[in-house]
């Protein structure tokens, strides 16, 4: 079952065409790892898709329906969900209001903003929510983000993007900056996602990341797709060569021989 | 040992309001009070407490509004011209045009209501840093107020009546003497408490001062938030020069003249952050209230008129330097 489907994006930052004729399927439960160079274009797609900003061409339909996104807000009211690159979340407030920001749980609704913050379920829903992420500490719902180490940061972004039981979830260079085990947490994590239905969409340097938990791989190289493949039916340097370009097929042969 | 985990939370929560900054703002407030009391007998008169109260709410009317802009993190540089022009606006158009008091009040907030917006749409829409473009606004306004009066003083007010009254009227509670624009200031207090903690808004606006990136991600509209916030800040400003311009009955051009930099002092003196995401009312509260004792404490004990910005500036720094050393205290622990 397809959950998403991009046909033909396209958008420019002045002169710089940063996708061109992007196209490209994610089906449900499935992780897709999307590839590329820095500069390639990813996170202008990914942020095209989540309503970062408008695209300037092209089609995105959601279960087989066309429709359009124009803000953030759109995205997730149609179970996009998107951690980005630069950090999620608000290293002032607490770790129960980042998991709700947005989509505050209040009392009295007919006040609009002015409505009061539900604190109990607020409290709750977060406790169990990381309860339900198994995040390996304890962590107090009340604690500020600003305490929190990256892994961990990582992991509440990730938790809140499953919260609200999106139908793609859009991960941005998530184990940049992580040790080891922090790592490991996310990667578990996407794959905990993928298991309980969702789709995700993971963009990252790591090649051996992917292997580890990609179904799927699309490669960008300046603004465009340039392939797709499964994840069974590749190998690591066939995946580096089309990332950098380069030819690497001698080198691909050499090694092969061996 | 598991009584020892369990008992954990309740002295992590009192210990991180022991070293959270309104309250060690709220000790030094209390120290500061007790010197003064203790120096001159005359510091907790009657009379002088009636004083600080008549002029407490006109600048803490203002900083309410300053702490919700600089949490979402952005500042008003313009607030103490705002307080001159505001008034001076509703007094010629009852004086000189014989507009109706309460039409010509609500043209001034309309103008205020335009300064604000004009602030926050030039922040967020052309990306220009609110200080620059405040400072530019403070000069227009200031000029503005300058030029309509010819730089002179309004004759004085002779109109009593229900606005009047409305702002600036007073009561009598034993030998002290209240304004009206305590209740304002009171009123408007709870209010902000409200929304900077139990509301939404709230959380939107700490949000956004603290990573805005993050909370345009969650679908936060963090720049319609921010144009109403520099609003509400030209708004309070402009009610608080008109309280002041009744209670004394007169409006000056030049009125107002450095609040911008006293409102800011008492905001981050109360604790709330400059560079926004942590803002705090209560803090700004007794940031108001001490920086009116200060001034009014440091001329009682005998400190040179002209000396006493220096203790002013110094207290200043030092409440700065205490917040700073507790905050980097915390994040270790
Ligand atoms: N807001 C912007 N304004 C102008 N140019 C931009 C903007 N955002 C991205 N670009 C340009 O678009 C191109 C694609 O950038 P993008 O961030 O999508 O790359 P990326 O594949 O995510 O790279 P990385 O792996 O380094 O994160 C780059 O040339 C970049 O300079
Ligand atoms: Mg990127």
């Amino acid at each position: 079952m397809e959950v998403l489907r991009l046909q033909n994006l396209q958008k420019s930052f002045g002169s710089v065409r940063a996708l061109k004729n992007a196209s490209f399927a994610l089906n449900e439960g499935e992780v897709v790892a999307l590839l590329g160079d820095n500069g390639a274009g990813k996170s202008t797609l990914i942020k095209a898709i989540s309503g970062v900003f408008p695209i300037d061409r092209g089609d995105i339909y959601v279960r087989g329906e066309k429709v359009s996104i124009r803000s953030t807000r759109d995205a997730m009211d149609l179970g996009i969900e998107t951690i980005h690159q630069d950090t999620s979340l608000a290293p002032d407030l607490s770790i129960a209001r980042n998991l709700f920001l947005g989509r505050e749980p209040v009392k009295l609704k007919w006040l609009g903003v002015f409505a009061p913050l539900d604190f109990a379920k607020l409290r709750d829903a977060a406790s169990a929510l990381l309860k339900r992420v198994g995040i390996s500490k304890k962590l107090d719902a009340d604690a500020l983000v600003s305490t929190l180490s990256g892994g961990e940061r990582q992991s509440i972004a990730i938790s809140r993007a499953m919260q609200f039981a999106a139908k793609v979830i859009i991960l941005d260079e998530p184990t940049n900056n992580l040790g080891v085990e922090e790592t490991h947490g996310v990667l578990r994590f996407v794959k905990e996602v993928r298991d309980a239905g969702h789709s995700v969409l993971l963009i990252t340097h790591n090649i051996h990341h992917v292997f580890q938990v990609a179904d799927r791989i699309i490669v960008m190289r300046r603004g465009e797709i340039v392939a797709e493949q499964t994840v069974a039916d590749t190998d690591l340097l066939t995946v580096e060569s089309i990332i950098t370009g380069a030819d690497m097929s001698a080198l691909l042969k050499e090694t092969r021989a061996k | 040992m598991i009584a020892a985990e369990d008992e954990m939370p309740v002295g992590k929560r009192r210990s991180s309001l022991i070293r959270s900054p309104q309250f060690s703002s709220l000790i030094i407030l209390i120290v500061l009070l007790a010197v003064f009391a203790i120096a001159d007998a005359n510091f907790l008169s009657p009379l002088n407490i009636s004083n600080m109260m008549a002029f407490l709410p006109e600048l803490g009317i203002i900083a309410l509004g300053m702490t919700l802009l600089l949490t979402a993190g952005e500042f008003d540089l313009s607030v103490g011209a705002v307080f001159g022009l505001a008034p001076v606006v509703v007094m010629l158009l009852v004086q000189n045009g014989g507009v109706d008091i309460g039409i010509a009040l609500l043209a001034g907030l309309l103008l205020c209501v335009a300064i604000g917006a004009i602030n926050g749409l030039i922040v967020t829409k052309i990306g220009i840093s609110s200080f620059l473009v405040t400072l530019s606004m403070l000069l227009v306004v200031r000029g503005a107020a300058l030029y309509i009066t010819q730089g002179f003083p309004l004759k004085s007010w002779d109109q009593p009546g229900f606005f009047v009254t409305l702002l600036a009227g007073s009561f009598n509670v034993g030998s002290f003497r209240f304004y009206t624009s305590l209740w304002w200031f009171i009123g408007l207090s709870l209010l902000a408490i409200y929304v900077l903690r139990y509301a939404k808004l709230g959380n939107w606006i700490s949000a956004i001062g603290s990573n805005r990136n993050a909370a345009v991600a969650r679908g936060v509209p963090a720049d319609a938030v921010k144009v109403w916030l520099f609003i509400l800040t030209s708004v309070l400003a402009g009610l608080a020069g008109m309280i002041s311009a009744f209670r004394i009955s007169a409006a000056s051009p030049v009125a107002g003249t450095g609040y911008e930099l006293e409102v800011i002092a008492m905001v981050v003196v109360g604790g709330t952050a400059l560079t926004g995401g942590r803002g705090t009312i209560l803090g700004t509260i007794v940031g108001a209230l001490m920086l009116r004792a200060i001034r009014n404490g440091i001329v009682l004990i005998g400190v040179p008129g002209l000396a006493y910005n220096i203790f002013v500036g110094l207290i200043i720094l030092a409440m700065l330097i205490l917040h700073a050393l507790l905050q980097k205290n915390a994040a270790r622990g």
